[in-house]
Parts: structure tokens; sequence; C-alpha cells
């Protein structure tokens, strides 16, 4: 019986991760407050919504190393549409059309091309992150909204307030950007636990030849994956500028790939593919931003940031790998 | 006196008994067969020969000495190697490299001596009557060669009692009659051998004596030349096994499948007309064809001409997806590498093929499915405790069960089985040509590829020989003899003469 309990701990152990975090973030700040906690959310949307894409791609035993870069390009370009058509719908059309197209790239690349995808992906990463700053240098300075290395969203526009209230608004206190993530997740949990595609996603990472020999078209469900991701990048792309109102092309979404690749192995995602619950990324993207808070509320110097989710990140996975060996030992 | 003697051998993982105290007795200069059924416990006794486990209780005496246990190292001191059926070779190193390797001779400390390497390996295959290259990349030998290497490995260790896992499965009839030659050398030599096998002529062939274990327990033990494969095969499964012909002949139906001039990678001009309930058995030397010829059929091999027609309608060549649509299903080869998928459960080991055809209904219906996973598990007699426990802890005839019914769940009407009991234990491989029989009765369309000729006389109505890619001779049931097909698939029998 103690054994089964065990077992469903160690199926769960990225949620005892995140409840230490936060138990740690809950001694250190002094008064913790509702929306202090709601806001945890706010700032986990962006690499959280990135970290399913990435979720994806990783159970299939790929990578996606471009999507910091694209969320910055695809921002970028949607600051553009907006600025030059004002509608809100069609800069968030844009933001997931070009999302997609962006991740159609990478999928075609690595699913019917079979080239490695963390060559694909890094080579697209260089070429989407140049793009975003070329551009910027290069356009009319109307269309990024003034003069500066930034792309700015005209602030005239009538609809900008109302784009900018959304990014930054609430639902029943919960940030509108949250409740994002809220669905997106409940979406990605539904698609990988119960669907027949999500089986599939699965089935490839854990034998890509027996998962082919069983009838799955196996260049198509990885191409759809690195689609999906696009996607997911476009929706936060959309996100960042309505929080935001601008895209700085050098800085924005520097590191993301990274912050969804730990989120994904905080997660319990094996990185080789077909093992690991989706829902583990949830608490995954959470603990990251826990671990912000916490390093604000003790006033350290922010810069110490990575290496303490650097630490964390190991010492979760040396647990992962040497709990079971110590447990075995025990058990002789 | 004896080479190797254990006595009383036991061994209890998490308190689970697998061994109740076996003994085991190998001579010198002589090949023993250790015979039993998947879970018997050769492999855990094997294991515990070199080390990797140690026994509870009983003594082991090796070469005039006694040990309580022997370390992995030890055993490998004293002269026993393991030749795995997963062959432990380096791919990308030459052979020189693999049998030197971690004791290289050099010059001075540091500078590899290569020539001397490459000379005393040469020397070694000369004497053994190989004919490899020790300066090749042993990801360009072929599988036997692979193999011999691995014994030549053990030989450089001075081995004086070497374990062969299984070593033909890979090999066709002459290079399992070379490696049979050099064990003969070796074995005047005053080398032993311990040979696990399933294959009867084989362990015939070359064993002088052989133990029979069954569920952890020693059976029985003597010599070859006193018993006969019939009895061998009773000690092996106890009172289950009935040996009685299972083959009927049956009522076949119009022609199904229909090949016409179909050529592709590795098979050239097949014509074949297959009807409705008709069990067609293929066979051949390794590369003959008949394997690839499957796989062209099932669209994961591009053929290059002819064409390949289910009920007058002609398959899509190269693609899975439509074989699947014309209701093909294959049981592939190398369950391992072909169809299992280990990270999921058995039902989702079911199920996967079925929903890559109704993929527009995109949620899983549970209970639809678990319903239909119990209709199988009854039909097929599939031991397993849930259907949500990992596919990886049954045993292999119950995967293939499960693989079987991955393709009848997907209402397949032409079943092709290509080498379908590969690593299954006798008990279950007579219950998968039992089975196959009555999918047949019931009038599905199927073709059998295997090398095990006992197999397709208890259930082919014909058998269609392949030589170098094309179909040799097509024999009726009556007319399938080991000796007839070994002829027409080695050439040696040339049709004019008949």
């Amino acid at each position: 019986m103690s054994k089964n309990i065990m077992k469903q701990i160690g199926k769960y152990s990225y949620v005892i991760v995140f409840l230490l975090i936060f138990l740690v973030y809950v001694i250190t700040s002094d008064g913790l407050t509702w929306l202090g906690v709601m806001n945890i959310f706010r700032h986990s949307a962006i690499v959280g919504i990135i970290a399913f894409g990435m979720g994806l791609v990783c159970l299939t035993g790929e990578i996606d190393l471009s999507v910091g870069s694209m969320l910055a390009l695809d921002a970028g370009f949607a600051v553009v549409v907006f600025n030059v058509t004002g509608s809100v719908f069609l800069t968030f059309l844009f933001a997931i059309l070009f999302g997609a197209f962006a991740g159609l790239i990478n999928g075609l690349l690595v699913g019917y091309i079979k080239m490695p995808a963390f060559i694909v992906t890094l080579s697209t990463m260089l070429i989407y992150r140049s793009f975003a700053q070329y551009f910027c240098q290069q356009m009319d300075k109307e269309l990024i909204g003034g003069g500066s290395s930034v792309y700015k969203m005209s602030r005239d526009i009538d609809s900008y307030q109302g784009l900018y209230d959304f990014g930054n608004g609430r639902i029943a206190t919960i940030p509108t950007v949250g409740v994002v993530l809220l669905a997106i997740t409940a979406l990605f949990v539904y698609l990988t636990t119960s669907t027949k595609f999500g089986k599939k996603v699965y089935a490839i990472g854990s034998n890509e030849n027996g998962a082919k020999m069983a009838g799955i078209n196996v260049n198509l469900v990885k191409t759809s994956v690195f689609v999906i991701t696009g996607i997911l990048v476009g929706l936060s792309a959309f996100l960042w500028i309505a929080m935001n109102g601008s895209c700085d092309p050098a800085t924005t979404g520097n590191s993301n790939e990274m912050y969804a690749i730990a989120a994904v192995v905080l997660g319990g995602i094996s990185m080789s593919g077909g093992k690991g619950r989706v829902f583990g990324i949830f608490f995954g993207a959470l603990s990251y931003t826990v671990i912000d808070k916490i390093i604000v509320a003790l006033k350290m110097d922010s810069l110490i940031n990575d290496a303490i989710k650097g630490i964390i990140l190991i010492i979760v996975i040396m647990i992962q790998i040497v709990g079971p060996q110590i447990k075995e030992k025990f058990s002789k | 006196m004896s080479l190797l003697k254990m006595q009383g051998i036991k061994k209890s993982f998490n308190g689970v008994e697998v061994l109740h105290g076996v003994d085991l007795q190998v001579e010198k200069g002589q090949v023993h067969a250790l015979l039993g059924e998947n879970g018997a416990g050769k492999s855990t006794l094997m294991n515990i020969l070199t080390g990797v486990y140690v026994a509870d209780e009983g003594n082991i005496s090796f070469d005039g000495h006694e040990y309580t246990k022997i370390t992995i190292n030890e055993s490998e001191e004293y002269g026993i190697a393991f030749v795995h059926q997963e062959l432990n070779l380096f791919n990308d190193l030459t052979v020189y490299d693999n049998i030197f390797l971690g004791k290289e001779y050099t010059k001075g400390k540091i500078t590899l001596d290569k020539s001397k390497m490459v000379k005393e390996a040469k020397d070694l295959f000369e004497r053994l009557g190989v004919a490899i290259n020790p300066t090749e990349v042993v990801a360009n030998l072929k599988p036997s060669e692979k193999q011999l290497l691995e014994i030549s490995k053990a030989l450089f260790k001075n081995a004086k009692l070497i374990i062969l896992d299984e070593p033909t499965t890979s090999l066709n009839n002459d290079e399992v009659d070379h490696l049979f030659s050099i064990i003969n050398g070796l074995k005047a030599e005053g080398i032993s051998f311990i040979f696990i096998s399933h294959k009867m002529p084989e362990i015939f062939k070359i064993s002088d004596s052989y133990t029979v274990y069954r569920n952890g327990s020693f059976i029985a033990t003597g010599k070859i030349q006193d018993t006969d494969p019939e009895s061998i095969t009773k000690l092996m499964v106890g009172e289950a096994y009935s040996s009685g012909e299972t083959y009927e002949p049956r009522q076949v139906g119009d022609t199904v499948v229909s090949l016409k001039g179909y050529s592709g990678p590795g098979f050239k001009d097949i014509n074949l007309d297959i009807k409705k309930g008709q069990i067609i058995g293929l066979t051949g030397l390794q590369g003959a064809g008949s394997s690839e010829l499957l796989h062209a059929m099932f669209g994961c091999l591009t053929p290059t001409s002819g064409t390949f027609t289910v009920n007058g309608k002609k398959v899509k060549p190269g693609s899975i997806h439509d074989a699947m649509k014309h209701k093909i299903a294959l049981l592939p080869p190398n369950r391992k590498e072909n169809s299992v998928i280990p990270d999921m459960t058995i039902l989702e080991n079911m199920y996967l093929a079925e929903q890559t055809l109704s993929a527009r209904h995109l949620p899983i219906k549970k209970a639809k499915e678990k319903s239909r996973y119990a209709k199988f598990k009854a039909m097929l007699n599939i031991k397993a405790e849930s259907e949500d426990l990992p596919i990886l802890s049954l045993s292999g005839g119950n995967q293939q069960k499960v693989f079987i019914a991955r393709w009848l769940n997907t209402d397949a009407e032409v079943l092709l089985f290509d080498n379908p009991t590969q690593g299954i234990d006798v008990g279950a491989k007579a219950e998968i040509y039992k089975l196959i029989l009555k999918f047949a009765q019931e009038g599905k369309t199927i073709i059998i590829n295997t090398l095990e000729i006992p197999e397709l006389q208890r259930v082919a109505d014909k058998c269609v020989v392949f030589y170098d890619g094309r179909i040799k001779k097509i024999l009726e049931h009556d007319e399938i003899q080991e000796t007839k097909v070994m002829l027409y698939s080695t050439n040696a029998m040339k049709e004019e003469v008949l």
C-alpha cells in the first residue's frame, strides 16, 4: 500500500517541487497577497504557453531552439500589422498564422527532409532573431511606431487601449493572460491524454520505427508538433504585445527556449521522448516564476537568477535519476 | 572430469524464487544444449554463471576450483565467455579494435602496435577458417561474421567455456553450417559450449548432451543421442504439449490477393494469386526476397514495377496507410524494433494502429477500446492481469498476441506474418499457429514468411520457395518437407530436373 503511495508521489514529483519552492516564497516574502500570488500566472504565461509546444516536440524526441527568436519576430511583425491595420483581430490572426508558418518551416525540415531538429532550429533561431532586428532597422519608422530600435504599437490608434487593457486586465482577480495559460493547460492535457493525436506523439517518441509500422504517419505528426509550437508562439507573441505594447527585437524572448525546455524537463518529460505528462509543464513554468519572485523578495541581485534556476534544475533531475537507484539499494 | 558443475542453485528476486535449486554439468570439449521455454530460468542461471547475479544458494565448480560466488571479471578470468543474442560489438570500430579493446598491444608505452594486433587476429581467423578482414569496420560485416567475431573475441581471452545464446537467429542455413563446423573444430581443441536455442534441428545437429528446465526447476539431463525432438519438447512444456497435427484442408473462396510482375528492392517479377481463406507460406534464405515482398505489400518498401491488387482494387505503392485501408496488416519481424512501443500500456499498444484509420474522431473512447481488448484477450488467450500494465511486463509470446490483436482490431482481411514466432517459446508458438488456422477458417487470407519449415508443415496450404529474389518453386501442402525446401532455397535443385 505504502509502495503505491510512493509511486503516486513519484508520478507527481513536479507538484512537490512547486510546493517546496512556493513555500520558500511564502516564507521570504513579507505579507503574501492574493493578487501577488495571482501575478505568478501573469508572469508564467508567455514561457508556459510556449512550453506546451516544446513539450509536444520533446515527446516526439525532438527539440525546438527557435521559439525565443520566433517570439521576437512574430511579436515585432504583429506590431507592424497592428500599426498598419489598427485591427486587434487582424493582429491576432497574423500572429497565429505567422507563428504557424515559422513552425512549419522547422517542421518540414525536420519531418520530411529529416534534418536533425537541433541543427534546424539552431539555424532558424539565428535567422528569426536576425530578421527581427534587421527589419526593425530597415523598416519605415512610421510602421514601428517611432524612431527607436523597438517595435512600438502606436498609441494613437483607437483600439490600442482596449488591447492593452486586455493584456493587463483581470478576470475574477486572475490576470487575463493567466486565464489563457490555464485554458491552454487544460487543452493540452486533454490533447495528450485523451486523443488519438496525443497517443501518436507518445508512440513516435517511444519507438519511431514501431510507430511507423503501426501505420502512423511519422513525418506528418512530427511536422505538426512544430506547427503547433509555432501557433503557441504566435499566441504568446500576441499576449506579449498586449501586455507590453512593444517588442524589443534584441531582448524579447531571449533564452525563452531554454526556460521552456527547463519547464518541460522540470515537469517530468523525458528529452529522449515518449515519457512524461504534459500537466507537469504547467507546474514547471510556475516554479520558475516563483524563483524570480523569491529573488526579488530577498532583494538579491537579479543577475544570480539564472544560476539558481540552473541549480534547482540539476537537483531535481538528480533526485529523479538517483532516487530510484537509492530505493533499489534499500529494498535489497 | 567435468569442466563445469553447478549444484542446487537457488535464486530469488524480490522474494519470488525463480530458480528452485537447479543443477548443470558440462563436460570438457562438448556442446551442451540448455533447453526450456522462455522464463524457464536459463538466462538467470547463465547470468549467475557469468557473475551478473549472485546465487542465493548452491555451489559452482569450474575447471577444478570451487566457488560460492563469481564476479563478472572473475568469470572472464576463469575462461567463461557469454556471446549474447544481441551482440556486444562496437560497430564503428574495426574488427581488431573490437578484439583487443582494453588490452591493446603497444610499442613502447603509448603507440599502438597495430601490425601485431592485425597479424594475431588474422592468424586466429585462419585457424578458425573464417574469412574476415581484421581491418574492416564492424558495421560492414554480415550478421554471421559478427557472430564469429564474438566467438573469436572469447578465444582471445582464452575462454574454456563459451555460452552461445540463440546464435543462429539471424543466420541463414549456410552460415549456420559454417558456424557449426567452427564449433566442432573448437570442440576438438577441448573448448566447451553451452548452446541455448529454440530450434530443434540445430540442437540435435550440434549438441552432445542436454539439460531441460521448466519454471525454474531442473527436469532432465542426458545425452542427445539417447533422445528425440518429440520427447525433449514434451519435457520442456510439460503436460500442455500436444503434438497432434493441426493442419486441416479448408474451403477456399475467390482470389483476394493478386501480384503481377511485382518487383522491388530485393524481389523480382513475382506473380502470385492467393484465395480467400488460404494460408501461403513463404520461405527462402535470408535476403532471398520473401520478407521484402511482404514489406512492399504493406507499403513500407516501395515496389519498382508490377501491380498488387486486393479484391481487384489496386493498392497504392509505398503507402502503409493505403495498405491498411485495403484491409492489409503486417505483423513485422523483430518485435522489439518494429512492434513494441515500450513506454505504452498493453491497451495503448493494441489500439494504436486502428486509431490511424479512425483519426478523424479525435477523442479516445476508453470504455469502447477496453471492451474490444477484452474480446481479443479472450480470443487470443492473452495472459495479462490488466490492460493498463506496461507492454514490457508481458512475456514475448503474450506481447506478440497483443500485436496480433492490434491488427485484428483494424478489421484486416489480408494478414501478413513475417517471422511471427521469433523469440517465442514452444507453447506460445503452437498457440499462434492454432490461431492462424482459425483466422483462415474465418475467411482471412494469410501469408506467412518463415524459415521454420516444421511450422509451415502445420499450417500452410502452399509453400512458396524464394531464391535470389524470385519464386523458385511452389510446393503443395503434402510436398512441404525440410530437405526439399532446402534444396530449392539453396538452388541445389534445378527446375528442369523435376
